[in-house]
Order: C-alpha cells, then structure tokens, then sequence
C-alpha cells in the first residue's frame, strides 16, 4: 500500500512519462528524411532506413530521388510532392521547412495513381480479369514496397482445341469456366487469376518469399488443372503447360511476363503437362531458335536449299539401282547446316509442308534426267501427310517431271502412321495407286511395331543404320528378324550406313536386298550423278 | 418428373496422412459432409474406405453429379482420382446413403464398424454389378499398396 502511492502520484503527471521525440519517429512505420539546404540527409528514422537500405544519413536526396528538383526545397510552406525511387516505387511526400534551410521530409507509400489504374476488366465467360486489369495489379505489386516479392504463371491448355473440334465451342467454354474455377481455388486470396484469350491464362502469385513457393503452386496447378472433368455426361482430360517467372529485380511487369512465356515456352517444348522455372539463357536459346526460323523462311526463296543422291545399291547384281534424295541446307553464314540441326523447327512451324513439296519437285525433276529405269527415293514427314495436299503435290511433281510414277519411291517412317492413321492409309493405298513405291523408313529405331507392317503394304523396309554398325549379337538377331519377315512379307529390304567391307559381308548373309551406305557411295551433288554411273563397278 | 438417373464410380489415392485416429477424424469428417451435401443433392451411393483409398458409387440427377464430383477434383484429400464409370441407369443400387470400410485390416474393420452399421453398409450390394465388384477389388488392392 504504502509503495504504491507515491507511484500513482507519479503517473498522474502528464510530463514525465512521455516518450521522447525521438523514440516516437523512430517507431512510425514510415520513413522521415531531414535535408539540409544542399539536399544532404542529416536525419533519417528506422522506417526510412529500412526502405532505402540501410545508413542514408550523408547521402543526397536525389540519391534516393533522382527526380528531386532542387526547386521544391525553397519553399517557405509545406509542400505535397510525389517522389519516385531508382527503383520505381512511388511515395507521396510532404516537405515542410524547419527554418535555417532545414526541411522535413514525410513519406508515405504511393497507393494513390496505382488504385486508380486498376479498372475492373473481367472476361465475360469466366469472370476472370483480363489482361489489363491484370498488368495494372501486376504493375501495383512490383512497386508495393515489402520483402515478399510476386511470381507470374503463363498458362496454356493441352489438348484443349481438340475438346472444341470434337464436343462443340459450348462445352469448350463450360471447360473454360470449370479451369478458371479449379484456378482461382488454387490460389490464395489476393492473388490474381486472369484469362488472356483463347486458352491462355495467367496467375499472380502474391508473397512469394522463395523459389519454392512458386514452384508449389505451379505444381499444384498442374495436377489440379490435369485432373478429369465431366461435363455434360462427357469424361474430358486436358492438360496445363506453366511457364513460372520470378519478380526478381525487374520493375516492368512486361519483362517479368515475357520471362513466364519464355518459360511456358519451354514447358512445351519438353513435353507439355509441367511447368518450368525462367532461367536465364532461355531468352538466348529463343532468340537463336527465331533467327533459325526467320533464315529457314526465306531459305527458300534464296535458293539454299539443294539435293544430294546418295547410291541405293540392289545386291543381287550388285549395279545402282537409284538414289535417295537427301535434303542439304548452304547458309551462306553458319556454313552447311544438317538437317538435324532444322528439320524439326521446320516440323514445329509447319515450314516442313513447303520444303517438303520443293524437295519431291526437284528430286522428280533431276531423277527425270537419269537413265531408265533408276529411282529416286524422297523422304517425307508427317506433317505433310497432315497438310492434305500431298497426293496432290506427287502428282503435280510427276507430271511436271515427266517421270513415270514406277521410279519414284516414298520414304515414311512410322511417326507418319502414329496419328490419324486411317487418313494416312488412305493417301497411301492413293499414292500407290498412282504407280509409286512406298517404303518404310529408320524401322527398329521407334515403336517398330509389326502392325504398321501389316496395315499397310510397303514396298521396302530400311533398317536403320544402328543395327548395320554394331557388331554385336543382339544387332545381328535384329537385322537377321527384320530381313526374314520383309523377305516373307515380299518387301525389300535395305541395309542404311553401310561403311565398311565387313558390314557390307555381313549384310549380304542377311537376305538383306539392297544396301546404301559410304561404302557404297556417299551423298553427291547431282552433276556428280552421270560419272559416278559411269564409272566401273565397285564392292563387287 | 424426374430427371433421367446417372451412375459415376472413381476411386482415388488416399491423401489423408497422420496416425490411425487422425484418419478416423479425417473419414468421420468427410462422411458427414458426404450425408449432408448428398442428402440435399438427391444423391445417394456408397463410399468404400480403408488406409489406402477412397471408392466412391455415386447415383443421382447429371448435374448433381458433375458438381459433387468436381469438388471431389478439387480436394486436396484425394489425389490421382480415377474415374471408372460415368453412365445412365434406370434405377439406384444404392436407395441409400450407404459407407463402408472395405479392407483386410482387422483392427480398422474393427474401428468402422459403428460407421458401416449405422449407414447400412452391406457389402454383398458391391457384388451384383460387374462395375461394383471391381470397384471393391480395386478398393483392397489400394490397401495393400498403402
């Protein structure tokens, strides 16, 4: 009791107990800069030092501000300015002088401009925002001023337009609206899902304190948006590509999602149905892919392509009996370019249908020349039984050529018979009907299924070179198998990569029928073509 | 009156983690919002339970259906869901809201019990249709993996 009362008495006086100015600024939340006449920081509080890194006293304002115009500090009554850091983030401050030059600096989070720019944008089917109103929340998280940082998700359905093609635009968009749901209970609240178009979304992931939690999600939305829907009575599986990129240090939303789509980018590429994580050189490795592209486009044009024959020898008499037309590309920077290296780019951006209708052009053209009876054997993808016009295309090319459909032969390998296979074993039997030969290409390297030898009679099979180069028991068994059933099916059958003596002997003991192969002949240029047929015969 | 009748059977991988009295609480969760969603939604079935996981028989209108099984799709509790039979039928196997352990575990037999008595659970139901049968071998093989 008696303790006490001297205690209370204290604590009625209003003095003694106030904390001092200066522990009240150091614990405002936002940051309080004094400036000298010059624009030197003489003070700074905790918050201001947190926000602009650390020890500011003795730096200039417009270290801070580079946009601080000197001008505003000769005030004589308090001003209201709008400030922008090196790094973009905007405070609204008040500078109010002290007298002796002396100014206060009051800075508060710019949440003005941002909020405005937000209009509600939001897609009609699926009540998402839209991309707008999506980069404005975008834009506003990357100048918000706290630890956590944000990551942006690029999306892209697998499989989606064929739900489109097959079941109809409305249960398409019921799809649509069901994703955009499975999405938004992905995410936390707060973050942003939005539909860009089409089948594209996009999520902003708010407080992303590491890697992995954008990884989380964006695994997470794989698995969700992959799981089965039923619409309607129909079973639909579809699947998500996710491109993750990382706010890191950019300050433009653009870059950050140009880094997602990079990224989605690569997801498909490696497959789709997965995500991946922006990494830097992916931008490289595109750009390289896209100047590649814009080369491959006038490549044509520009005449680089051009033909090599290589000699098919017939073994039962050891004479030439044609030549594989194989596709040469002469950039006239990066060299001879190998089809490798191409041919798959040229596949993913359809470019393969037009090289592919220059190269049975031109190699029925040159073969027209060659003394009767040799062949001419063009390779043909997959894609250009997809395009529709290549009956047409051997057609035009044989009657502009005037070479007699019998010696023209057909390559497919068995990528040309995994889709649609139906359409395709109706423009084969077609072809044939024209009088030209079909033969199946690379078999033993794919699926290699003896199916596709049944759905369809070819007229050869080649067996691929890595069965011819390997010594081996296994190889051997596998080359002796083919050959025997190519010989009870009545197919021909060719021996590919044949380089040395040995395998050329080991070969002819396989009821193998021909044989191609640097042995026998390398890839030549076609006035090379007439010598070469002149010259005595070699390997007998 | 009533809108043609539709069956849908999945069964899925067990995401329910914890000991064995956090999965009792996990499953006694998940079976009463079962009864109150599915009694309001006019749908009835049979859940099949057991360590490994979950079966579930759902009969009702299509659109109840697809609703309850997308929530399904969008629970964490169930993983790799497998949709085994979405199809038209002309009446329900299961007039009632039927749950069951359906499983070798003695002891979790055991600890269901009070479960499958009190939904009428019974478990020769699961053997006249060809769907249903699978369903319960499916079920017990998932156990087995668990």
């Amino acid at each position: 009791m008696n303790v006490a009362t001297p205690f209370t008495t204290m604590t009625t006086s209003q003095t003694v107990d106030a904390p001092s100015t200066e522990r009240i600024l150091e614990n405002l939340s936002h940051p309080v800069l004094a400036l000298n006449a010059e624009g030197n920081i003489v003070y700074a509080n905790s918050a201001a030092e947190a926000s602009f890194g650390g020890w500011v006293i003795g730096l200039n304002i417009r270290d801070l501000f580079p946009g601080f115009a000197p001008a505003s500090a000769n005030v004589a009554e308090a001003s209201s300015l709008v400030l922008v850091t090196k790094k973009d983030v905007a405070y609204d401050a008040t500078l109010t002088p002290l007298g002796s030059a002396q100014f206060v600096l009051d800075l508060r989070l710019s949440t003005g401009p941002q909020q405005l720019t937000i209009v509600p944008d939001l897609d009609d089917l699926t009540g998402l925002a839209k991309r707008n109103m999506f980069m404005s929340h975008l834009t506003g998280a990357i100048n918000r001023d706290d630890s956590a940082s944000v990551a942006v998700h690029c999306l892209d359905l697998d499989r989606f337009k064929m739900v489109n093609d097959t079941l109809g635009h409305g249960i398409g968009d019921l799809l649509l609206k069901k994703v955009a749901e499975r999405l938004t209970g992905a995410c936390r609240k707060g973050d942003i899902v939005a539909r860009l178009g089409g089948d594209e979304f996009v999520v902003l992931q708010h407080e992303v304190r590491e890697p992995a939690d954008a990884e989380k999600l964006a695994a997470r939305i794989v698995d969700l948006v992959g799981r089965t829907y039923v619409l309607n009575g129909h079973t639909i599986n579809i699947g998500v590509s996710v491109g993750v990129a990382m706010q890191g240090d950019f300050t433009q939303a653009r870059d950050i999602l140009r880094n997602g789509d990079l990224a989605l980018y690569e997801a498909k590429r490696a497959g789709r149905g997965r995500y991946r994580v922006f990494e830097a050189g992916m931008d490289d490795l595109l750009h390289k892919r896209r100047e590649m592209e814009i080369d491959l486009r006038r490549a044509l044009a520009l005449k680089q392509f051009e033909l090599h024959y290589q000699p098919i020898l017939d073994l039962s008499n050891d004479t030439v009996i044609g030549f594989e037309a194989l596709l040469r590309w002469k950039h006239p920077v990066r060299g001879n370019v190998p089809p490798l290296d191409f041919i798959a780019l040229a596949e993913e951006n359809g470019l393969i249908v037009k090289i592919g209708e220059w190269v049975l052009r031109t190699a029925c053209l040159e073969a027209a020349s060659w003394s009767d009876g040799m062949i001419v054997a063009v390779n043909v993808s997959p894609l250009q039984f997809k395009a529709d016009t290549l009956l047409e295309t051997v057609a035009s090319a044989l009657e502009k050529s005037s070479l007699s459909a019998e010696r023209l032969e057909i390559e497919i390998t068995e990528g040309a018979l995994l889709d649609d296979t139906d359409n395709v074993l109706q423009t084969l039997k077609a072809l044939r009907e024209l009088g030209v030969k079909i033969s199946m290409d690379d078999f033993g390297t794919g699926y290699s299924s003896l199916s596709y030898l049944q759905k369809f009679p070819f007229s050869k099979i080649k067996i691929d070179r890595t069965f011819v180069a390997s010594a081996n028991a296994d190889s051997e068994a596998i080359l002796r198998a083919v050959a025997g059933l190519g010989t009870s099916l009545g197919m021909a059958i060719t021996a590919e990569g044949v380089e040395t003596a040995e395998q050329l002997a080991r070969i002819r003991g396989e009821r193998c029928t021909h044989v191609q192969g640097y042995l026998t002949g390398r890839p030549m240029a076609p006035e090379m073509i007439s010598s070469f047929l002149a010259r005595p015969k070699p390997h007998q | 009156m009533t809108a043609s009748l539709y069956r849908l059977v999945y069964y899925s991988r067990n995401h329910v983690s914890g000991d064995a009295a956090e999965f009792a609480t996990h499953v006694d969760d998940i079976l009463a919002k079962s009864r109150q969603n599915n009694r309001r939604d006019e749908i009835t079935g049979a859940l099949l339970f057991n360590a490994g996981c979950f079966a579930q028989v759902l009969e009702g209108p299509l659109e109840k259906i697809e609703a309850t099984f997308e929530r399904i799709q969008q629970d964490d509790r169930h993983g790799d869901v497998s949709l085994l039979a979405l199809n038209s039928i002309a009446a329900r196997s299961f007039p009632n809201w039927a749950m069951g352990f359906v499983g070798t575990s003695n002891g979790d037999a055991e600890r269901f019990a009070g479960i499958s008595a009190s939904s009428g659970f019974d478990i020769s139901r699961l053997s006249g249709d060809q769907i249903h049968t699978l369903l319960r071998d499916l079920t017990i093989e998932e156990e087995a993996v668990a």
